[in-house]
């Protein structure tokens, strides 16, 4: 594995402070002290905006296809931590450092990372702005993730620093863990569901095994109380519930919209009840990153972006391709292994564009793994085509049931689509 | 760092400064039309099929009928795989003549997974057994489609001859009728010294 680990990172930057490596690292800092242009574009320039499972890989792709492209990647974080594999750090099983990966491999590609927040974009003038500064761009790849709708939960927006969604990996999974470690035996564990679309369609019940799991293993006498604002769950149906047999402790409840939460008598309220909690993970309903709501890349629901299925270019804004969990339109689940397909297509879609070339037909595909205990796993995998410019699901397969063998193959994948995307 | 990566990083400071414009584009992957047929596989297989984990096993360099054979095998069902049955279907779809022949043209690279010197010994002495088919370095037969299983990650390797032990790959397929009676005779306990050995091999 050409894998950096936290400590290779620490040297790599070291090394580039020593060749000063302004690219990488002089362009960081405050976004207030960033004016007018900030890195003059001399030769053909793409800008990605996130550097997570699409904009990574897009970034990366790009000097893959044609090293002579300039690439510019603003990402505020300074390092990747994977959500895939995240909910295993509820259950003690991996450390959110053996999740937490550099950018070296980017930077190593000629990719420029700017550790700051976009803030604006302007595709008349194709220059998207941080701070004071610009960027000046010729294609610009938008993979903003998700973000939240606070607003749909009453006395969510005031209490949002508390109550954890731990739905981006990082310090909130970190202390999501270490609520669920310090609750009593005999404590309610009470996690939500928002309604789809949701990153991550099976993200919640892979959680539920792993809380219920930890639980049944450490605190026999508690209880993982599930509200579900879906009908059922959303996805791998059979396999969780059969999986939950194991877990008599989980207590699952369909149809029950998260409507509002108080933390001062520690209860979340649905349309029908109320319910205590003794630690609460609340996920809640989601949109597009904000970036793309700022800049318009929405549809008219203000949540999601609809996009060409063929270059992911966005149907609103000429020039502006988006990926990852922010789209919406196309039959697949917004998992990391479909944003690393579309950084792969958009990638390679601009490139030829860039180029004067056509535009090659690349469907996405689907591997998602979701881990019922400490060692054994399930996925679902989907393969699609693009007919009359549209992607179409050829198949979706299940595991036949849960075990250690496809939980080894769940390590091959996690190996495999680091590399792919930051190597 | 290696001396290769530091050199990557000086040039990239130095051309993101001084990217000439209007550069020509040199010759690239794209300009190989299969190079954009692939690229989902490399989520698993690696770059250019050159897989670097220890389950996925390494396509590059596989004889093209061998390939051939077992993508219509996995679409059909005939080896049974959930992960693979739905691209296969895909490949089948962008082409798999195409794509078999990309694969087979990449130079392999062994795995990086190493297995101890003492279990790719022992290994050596149980894979007597095994040079009749896969050869005396485990390079396969192309003409009797035997792959090569040298350089394979020894995870796979032994998760295979668990399949072909229990039948479930391609049940009933007489090609591997005498490789999962072999398979049945060696105990289990002795499949990770098999896998270090064919792993360890060049």
């Amino acid at each position: 594995m050409n894998m950096m680990t936290r400590r290779d990172f620490l040297r790599s930057s070291g090394v580039g402070v020593g060749l000063g490596l302004g690219a990488g690292l002089g362009l960081s800092g405050c976004a207030g002290t960033m004016t007018g242009d900030i890195a003059p574009k001399s030769g053909r320039r793409v800008v990605v905006i996130g550097g997570g499972w699409g904009g990574a890989t897009a970034a990366r792709y790009i000097r893959i296809a044609d090293p002579s492209i300039d690439v510019v990647l603003i990402e505020p974080n300074r390092e990747f931590v994977s959500c895939p594999f995240s909910n295993l750090v509820l259950s003690g099983q991996r450390t959110i450092e053996s999740l937490t990966l550099s950018y070296a491999g980017l930077r190593a590609r000629g990719v420029t990372i700017i550790h700051e927040t976009a803030t604006a974009i302007e595709p008349d003038t194709k220059r998207v702005r941080i701070g004071q500064g610009y960027l000046a761009y010729d294609r610009l790849v938008v993979s903003p993730g998700i973000d939240f709708q606070w607003e749909q939960v009453e006395g969510l927006a005031a209490a949002r620093d508390t109550v954890l969604h731990a739905w981006k990996a990082g310090p909130q999974t970190v202390e999501l863990a270490r609520q669920i470690q310090s609750m009593r035996d005999g404590g309610v564990f009470v996690l939500t569901v928002p309604p789809v679309a949701y990153r991550c369609p099976p993200g919640p019940y892979e959680r539920i095994c792993q809380v219920a799991w930890y639980l049944k293993q450490n605190k026999p006498k508690s209880k993982v109380i599930v509200l579900d604002a879906n009908q059922n769950i959303v996805s791998k149906t059979g396999l969780f519930r059969a999986a939950w047999k194991a877990y008599p402790n989980i207590d699952y409840r369909a149809s029950q919209k998260v409507i509002g939460v108080d933390t001062s008598t520690r209860e979340v309220r649905t349309e029908f009840d109320r319910v205590k909690y003794d630690v609460l993970n609340l996920i809640p309903p989601q949109r597009a990153g904000a970036i793309a709501v700022q800049a318009d890349l929405v549809g008219a629901d203000k949540r999601w972006c609809e996009v060409d299925h063929v270059t992911y270019e966005s149907v609103k804004q000429k020039g502006v391709h988006v990926i990852g969990d922010a789209t919406i339109g196309l039959p697949v689940p917004k998992s990391g292994n479909v944003a690393n397909n579309m950084g792969k297509a958009a990638a390679l879609s601009i490139v030829s564009l860039l180029n004067g070339q056509a535009v090659p037909l690349m469907p996405p595909g689907n591997t998602c793994y979701s881990w019922v205990s400490d060692r054994e796993a399930i996925a679902v995998v989907n393969s699609y085509k693009i007919e009359n410019g549209k992607v179409v699901q050829i198949e979706q397969k299940l595991t036949p049931s849960q075990s250690v063998s496809v939980a080894q193959r769940a390590e091959g994948w996690r190996q495999s689509i680091w590399a792919d995307m930051l190597s | 760092m290696t001396s290769s990566r530091f050199a990557a990083v000086f040039l990239t400071a130095g051309f993101f400064f001084a990217a000439a414009p209007g550069a020509a584009r040199s010759a690239g992957p794209l300009d190989d039309p299969a190079f954009a047929k692939v690229i989902t596989c490399a989520a698993c297989h690696g770059a250019y099929g050159n897989s670097r984990s220890d389950m996925m096993p390494i396509i590059a360099g596989l004889d093209p009928a061998y390939f051939k054979r077992q993508i219509e095998n996995y679409a059909s069902g005939r080896r049974p795989s959930p992960e693979m049955e739905p691209y296969a279907k895909e490949i089948q779809f962008l082409g798999l003549d195409q794509i078999a022949a990309y694969f087979a043209a990449q130079k392999r690279v062994p795995t990086p997974i190493r297995s101890s010197a003492e279990a790719a010994a022992r290994g050596k002495t149980i894979a007597a057994q095994c040079v009749i088919c896969h050869g005396p370095d485990g390079k396969g037969e192309a003409a009797r489609l035997i792959p090569g299983i040298a350089g394979q990650p020894p995870g796979y390797l032994v998760q295979q001859m668990f399949l072909l032990k229990a039948d479930t790959r391609d049940p009933g397929d007489p090609m591997l009728a005498a490789k999962k009676a072999l398979m049945k005779i060696i105990p289990d306990g002795q499949f990770a010294d098999l896998a270090a050995y064919y792993s360890s091999l060049r």
